[in-house]
């Protein structure tokens, strides 16, 4: 039983320059403009697959892979421009959980408000209700406006209002990363129980872990294209090593200029075992290595990774400034390498920009910069909670009448006197 | 073990499963193709609206909720729009200038056109802005698009039907009878409606491309509130302009809806035909040209 299926499915995009994009409203200039000035580009081009019911299918692949646009033609957002995409079922898409909330209305206000927007019933929604609110934990804060919520409560709110539509397709983006652990496990446990149930699951991320512990199969895009598709394991494999050699994957990308006075060749992520990988922990160790190649002399430059939300917040970043005395670069390979102790990001999937600049160059001006180059996914652990970690150690001297119940895993951290 | 999975799924379907799946409807059969319309589709489109008719209730409801919550005035806010236009008119328009009111005092001539008036300015107004207002929407879920101006409409006609009550004060103040022929006001009203939605569709759609039109839409309603017999009677209108004045689909419905409210006679359906005819035909194109924008709207927006 098939319960998607796309067939020959292209998606283009009209593309203003620069010189058009500030007048894209305006009447006259849509007469004046010649047609030039629009480029066509192809975000999926001929893609076809299907999808099985109770099968629970991930995508994955970089920016700009056209992750996004399958996820907007599968759930209506837009049309293809080529093609025929075929949905057996009710499908619903959890692509950003509460953005249908309006701040001045109440909770339970916002679950009829939203849940009809998701395409619940009133009769529905009341039937649910009471399920809807014990799963976001929000009994008492029902009646308040959303606008008091915590961003959490919002979160908890929209995924358990979306958990509960009960659709035949389920559409997922990456909305597993939000949300403290706790929720975040209760989800997971939710969704496999509607994958148990027959649901088909369609789960769109850059978040490896959990598309390798939730889906039977995956494809791998790039460039509007498939790379692959197949079994989890070896496809996320293969996504993985295809990560690690920018310079091909960037000059794929955005066609790179060779008069670069010096390029990233390289940019790997290593875990405290010095094997390398895109997952990380709170508060455990993390070393990039960057690669670099210049093939004219450089005066004062810096080197900087940073690490970037999914909202394309600035989170934090390593930069070469950290080091004494300033960098002039001969032409030549070299590298550099970045030690961190303890990573102090919360849980989620943080978007990486690598890149060379100038130290007195405006921001902007740069001699090579890989925008949104990895994906690189920080896991829960015990150590996290609010805004941002501190790196600390700690250390107990209990009355000694008191006992510490020994924990799951690591009882020898803690010194237990009585003895 | 996927193939065992369909298995079960396939011999347990026909009873409903326990738990999550118990309300598990048949399941529709949607096949997504690049953007074509006809005529024909129309009519599947309009009846497949159906289905979101929980989201319209809510989504109108919410409208009115929100535009009245942490106000002072609230709901009388709905009379005060057309009272105030009402009391500057009368001022201008029957103190300092002596326009003619068929008769009635000028303030009640005023606001039984106002009335009508504000609701088709209002939903416009509103309606154009839907869209883009609701950008985060648009490119995050998908609905029938069509429901977010529909509810501004219906919104409208929320507050219409809240200053109508001050329109029966006055009918008491000014010791104004009303004849049966009052009962013509409902249809007119509906066709109304049928424009505003024609024209909100439209608009709105057209505000997805071109943001001028949200800039315009002030200016445009001031002109077009003066070439509608709001403030003035049909019959102060010259005679050899008639023809060409006429051809604005408000006209009809105006005039004729102060005409059966205040007149206390029968409707001039000659003028009436020309609004009905104008509902008949821009409706439709306004839909299909609004379907057309509906396809790739979340790529433009």
């Amino acid at each position: 039983m098939i319960d998607l299926e796309l067939k020959k499915v292209s998606k283009k995009y009209r593309i203003r320059r620069e010189a058009d994009a500030d007048a894209k409203a305006s009447f006259l200039r849509k007469f004046v403009s010649s047609r030039k000035r629009k480029e066509d580009f192809w975000a999926l081009k001929d893609i076809s697959f299907n999808v099985q019911r109770a099968e629970a299918l991930g995508i994955i692949g970089h920016n700009g892979a056209g992750k996004s646009t399958i996820l907007k033609l599968l759930s209506r957002i837009t049309t293809p421009s080529a093609g025929e995409i075929m949905i057996n079922g009710r499908l619903s898409a959890l692509i950003e959980v509460g953005s249908g909330f309006h701040p001045e209305l109440t909770g339970r206000e916002n679950i009829y408000l939203n849940g009809s927007i998701l395409g619940m019933l009133r009769r529905e929604i009341t039937k649910k209700l009471d399920s809807i609110v014990e799963f976001a934990e929000l009994r008492q804060f029902i009646d308040t406006p959303v606008k008091r919520y915590s961003s959490g409560m919002y979160v908890r709110l929209g995924f358990s209002i979306a958990a509960h539509m009960n659709p035949d397709i389920l559409l997922l983006d990456e909305v597993l990363a939000v949300g403290d652990a706790a929720f975040q496990q209760k989800c997971i446990q939710r969704i496999t129980e509607l994958k148990k149930t027959g649901t088909t699951i369609v789960f769109i991320s850059h978040d490896l872990k959990a598309v390798q512990k939730l889906c039977d199969r995956v494809i791998l895009l790039k460039g509007g294209q498939i790379e692959a598709d197949g079994e989890p394991r070896e496809t996320i494999a293969l996504y993985e090593s295809s990560s690690r050699n920018l310079h091909t994957q960037a000059r794929a990308a955005e066609g790179q200029q060779p008069s670069r006075e010096a390029v990233v060749t390289s940019l790997s992520f290593y875990n405290d075992q010095d094997q390398e990988c895109l997952a990380f922990e709170t508060g455990m160790p993390m070393k990039a290595v960057l690669k670099y190649e210049v093939r004219k002399p450089l005066v004062d430059v810096i080197f900087e990774v940073q690490f970037y939300s999914q909202e394309s917040r600035l989170c934090s970043f390593f930069s070469s400034e950290t080091l004494p005395g300033r960098i002039h670069l001969q032409p030549g390979e070299g590298s550099i390498n970045f030690d961190c102790s303890s990573v102090g990001l919360n849980p989620g999937v943080y978007f990486v920009d690598v890149g060379i600049r100038n130290r007195l160059a405006p921001s902007g001006i740069d001699i090579d910069w890989r925008r949104r180059c990895l994906a690189v996914r920080v896991d829960y652990n015990r150590n996290l909670r609010d805004t941002f970690y501190m790196p600390h150690i700690c250390r107990h001297s209990p009355p000694s009448e008191s006992s510490t119940e020994p924990g799951e895993t690591d009882e020898a951290l803690v010194s237990n006197t009585t003895s | 073990m996927r193939t065992i999975a369909t298995v079960f799924m396939k011999s347990v379907t026909p009873q409903p499963i326990e738990g999550l799946s118990s309300d598990r409807k048949p399941r529709p059969v949607k096949i997504i193709r690049p953007v074509s319309f006809s005529p024909v589709g129309l009519f599947r489109e309009l009846r497949g609206l159906w289905q979101y008719r929980d989201l319209f209730y809510t989504l109108t409801v919410h409208r009115i909720k929100v535009r009245y919550k942490q106000s002072v005035l609230g709901l009388a806010w709905a009379i005060l729009q057309p009272l105030s236009l009402m009391l500057i008119y009368t001022v201008i328009f029957s103190v300092i200038a002596k326009v003619p009111s068929e008769n009635v005092p000028y303030a009640v001539f005023a606001y039984a056109a106002l009335l009508p008036w504000t609701f088709f300015s209002s939903a416009l107004t509103n309606a154009t802005t839907s869209l883009v207002s609701h950008s985060q929407l648009v490119t995050k879920v998908y609905f029938a698009r069509e429901i977010l101006p529909l509810t501004y409409v219906s919104a409208a006609v929320f507050d219409f039907a809240v200053a109508s009550s001050f329109l029966i004060a006055l009918f008491f103040y000014y010791r104004v009878g009303l004849t049966v022929y009052a009962l013509y006001a409902v249809p007119i009203f509906l066709l109304l409606a049928a424009l505003a939605t024609a024209f909100s569709l439209f608009l709105s759609a057209v505000q997805v491309r071109f943001r001028d039109i949200g800039v315009a839409m002030p200016l445009l309603l001031q002109v077009w509130l003066f070439a509608t017999p709001v403030v003035y009677p049909l019959s102060a209108v010259p005679l050899r302009f008639r023809g060409i004045y006429a051809l604005n689909p408000t006209v009809g419905v105006i005039e004729n809806f102060r005409r059966v409210v205040l007149q206390g006679v029968a409707p001039d359906f000659n003028s009436l035909a020309i609004s009905a005819i104008a509902a008949a035909i821009l409706f439709p194109l306004a839909y299909l040209y609004f379907k057309r924008v509906e396809a790739t709207m979340a790529d433009i927006i």
